[in-house]
């Protein structure tokens, strides 16, 4: 009787060719960031920042209304509801405080 | 003694790098506010979740996808769709209408609001549109600082902090909160658009919808994951507080109950099949979806000071701005600072306001804070955004397109 089992098994020591290929290529890109990467990420990322802006400026653009104090639903919700800026009301419901967190930490 | 930056109930470490995805490159590092990445070039990172202000810059600009968050409001959302008994109120933040199509395959920066409203009309939301609470941000704020500005000039004993800053930013507040508490007093008191919307949408809103504040579900669709631990905040329940002085005897609620960011809005639309790009626009359904153009531009760095700035002319000379674009403030410098001279009624004089405008806050507040603290600030109002351009650039946003993940699965 031969118990002996031969089946292909990668040595576990070695990493395969699939595996070397993806260490090498994360360890070309690791090794590329520095040089030039950041500079092109922060360019690529400007033209998304002024093509999104450009969107909401047009949307100001086209507005009927363009300033705050004109906005009929923000008058109607001070007149039947909210009572004025700074207000009782406001004072509630609109302003909050703030938390001196470094007290949290000690 | 335990060490924390964060209230009881607060979402902690929001942000999260996949040890089995990172590959150390130090990208992510080089777009953290507050150096709250560790780990050495080369080795695995991780993030102080003390110091991480839950802004995922570090997240959208991973080359190797391996940041993600670890908080999803997505199941229970869609849960809430489907229960009749419950009004789901979807808050539209203004950065989300010009990022979403990039998702389904429209145009970088494309204005989709009506088709937006349309997409989540469909699913079952109501529109509440956050453009609406960023006008009474600006009715708040801005009255908040007419206020400071008169009782400073009067010379005042209790005239509040000048220069006043903005509060619109979560990322920034927390900011200011765990690194210079001395601060706090400048830090203008109106709470965010979204969590103005929330509390409006619960108190008010009840009444207009004709419901019971505790069955509507507000949903807030944010550019940012910092709007979740936001909401998270254990102060924000006024609605409740309120309803509970007005006879109401209900379990506690959140003013606003669940974020989605513009990706996750994304997914939801996708598995509820819902195409964006075919969809037809839509109006909206109340009141809550008028809004003006001051309000939409908070979404871009310098305007929440334009939408500002609008109303103080009107409020202090009695007339409006001639002509309405405010240019300084806009753009993409790091610090914008401009002076504007006008003619105030009531103290009858003419008055000097110096503003200032911050973005990808960073690498650029820390001189401005400096010199506050000294002493010798020139300015009177302060707008600070934590990203890199303002809301349209928050780590909510859609990634592809933005470069992200550029080398893969490998």
């Amino acid at each position: 009787m031969n118990n002996k089992k031969h089946v292909f098994a990668e040595d576990s020591f070695f990493i395969s060719r699939r595996k070397f290929m993806a260490i090498g290529a994360a360890f070309i890109a690791v090794m590329a960031i520095p040089v030039g990467w950041f500079a092109s990420k922060v360019a690529k990322r400007n033209d998304y920042i002024k093509a999104r802006s450009a969107g909401l400026y047009k949307d100001d653009a086209i507005a009927k209304l363009r300033v705050s104090h004109a906005n009929p639903a923000v008058e109607k919700y001070y007149k039947e509801f909210g009572g004025q800026p700074l207000g009782h009301m406001s004072h509630d419901l609109l302003h909050t405080h703030f938390v001196d967190r470094t007290k949290l930490n000690s | 003694m335990t060490v924390t930056t964060y209230q009881p109930g607060e979402i902690q470490g929001l942000i999260e790098i996949q040890a089995s995805k990172c590959k150390g490159c130090d990208a992510c590092q080089k777009f953290c506010p507050t150096n709250a990445i560790e780990g050495a070039s080369g080795a695995v990172h991780s993030i102080n979740k003390e110091k991480c202000l839950s802004c995922g810059q570090c997240l959208i600009n991973c080359p190797f996808g391996a940041i993600i968050e670890t908080h999803s409001a997505l199941e229970t959302v869609i849960a809430k769709l489907a229960d009749k008994d419950v009004k789901v109120v979807g808050i539209i933040a203004p950065a989300v209408r010009v990022a979403i199509g990039e998702e389904f395959g429209l145009g970088t920066g494309e204005l989709v609001t009506g088709k937006l409203y349309g997409a989540m009309n469909k699913a079952g939301f109501k529109i509440f549109d956050c453009n609406f609470a960023a006008d009474l941000t600006i009715m708040e704020e801005g009255s908040e600082f007419i206020h400071r500005l008169h009782a400073n000039v009067k010379g005042e004993a209790d005239a509040g902090a000048l220069p006043q800053f903005t509060s619109c930013c979560p990322g920034w507040v927390r900011y200011l909160e765990t690194n210079y508490p001395s601060l706090l007093p400048n830090l203008s008191t109106a709470k965010s658009p979204q969590q103005m919307a929330g509390t409006v949408a619960k108190t008010y809103g009840a009444k207009v919808y004709a419901m019971q504040p505790e069955n509507i579900f507000t949903v807030a669709v944010m550019p940012c994951t910092s709007k979740k631990v936001e909401a998270s905040r254990p102060e924000f329940n006024s609605a409740w507080k309120y309803n509970q002085e007005q006879g109401a005897n209900v379990a506690e609620y959140r003013d606003v109950d669940a974020v989605l960011t513009t990706r996750e809005m994304a997914q939801l639309l996708k598995l509820l099949e819902i195409d964006l790009a075919k969809t037809p626009e839509y109006e909206g359904d109340s009141l809550f979806s008028e809004y003006t153009g001051a309000g939409t531009i908070f979404g871009a760095t310098g305007g929440v000071m334009e939408a500002a700035l609008r109303t103080a002319h009107k409020v202090l000379t009695g007339d409006e701005m001639a002509k309405l674009e405010f240019e300084p403030v806009r753009g993409l410098a790091g610090v914008k600072a401009a002076s504007v001279t006008l003619f105030d009624q009531s103290l009858s004089q003419d008055v000097t306001v110096n503003v200032a405008v911050v973005h990808d806050m960073g690498n650029n507040v820390e001189p401005i804070l400096r010199d506050i603290m000294a002493g010798i600030s020139p300015y009177h109002f302060i707008e600070v955004m934590n990203c890199a351009g303002g809301c349209v650039n928050g780590g909510g946003q859609p990634i592809d397109g933005n470069g992200s993940s550029w080398i893969g699965n490998i």
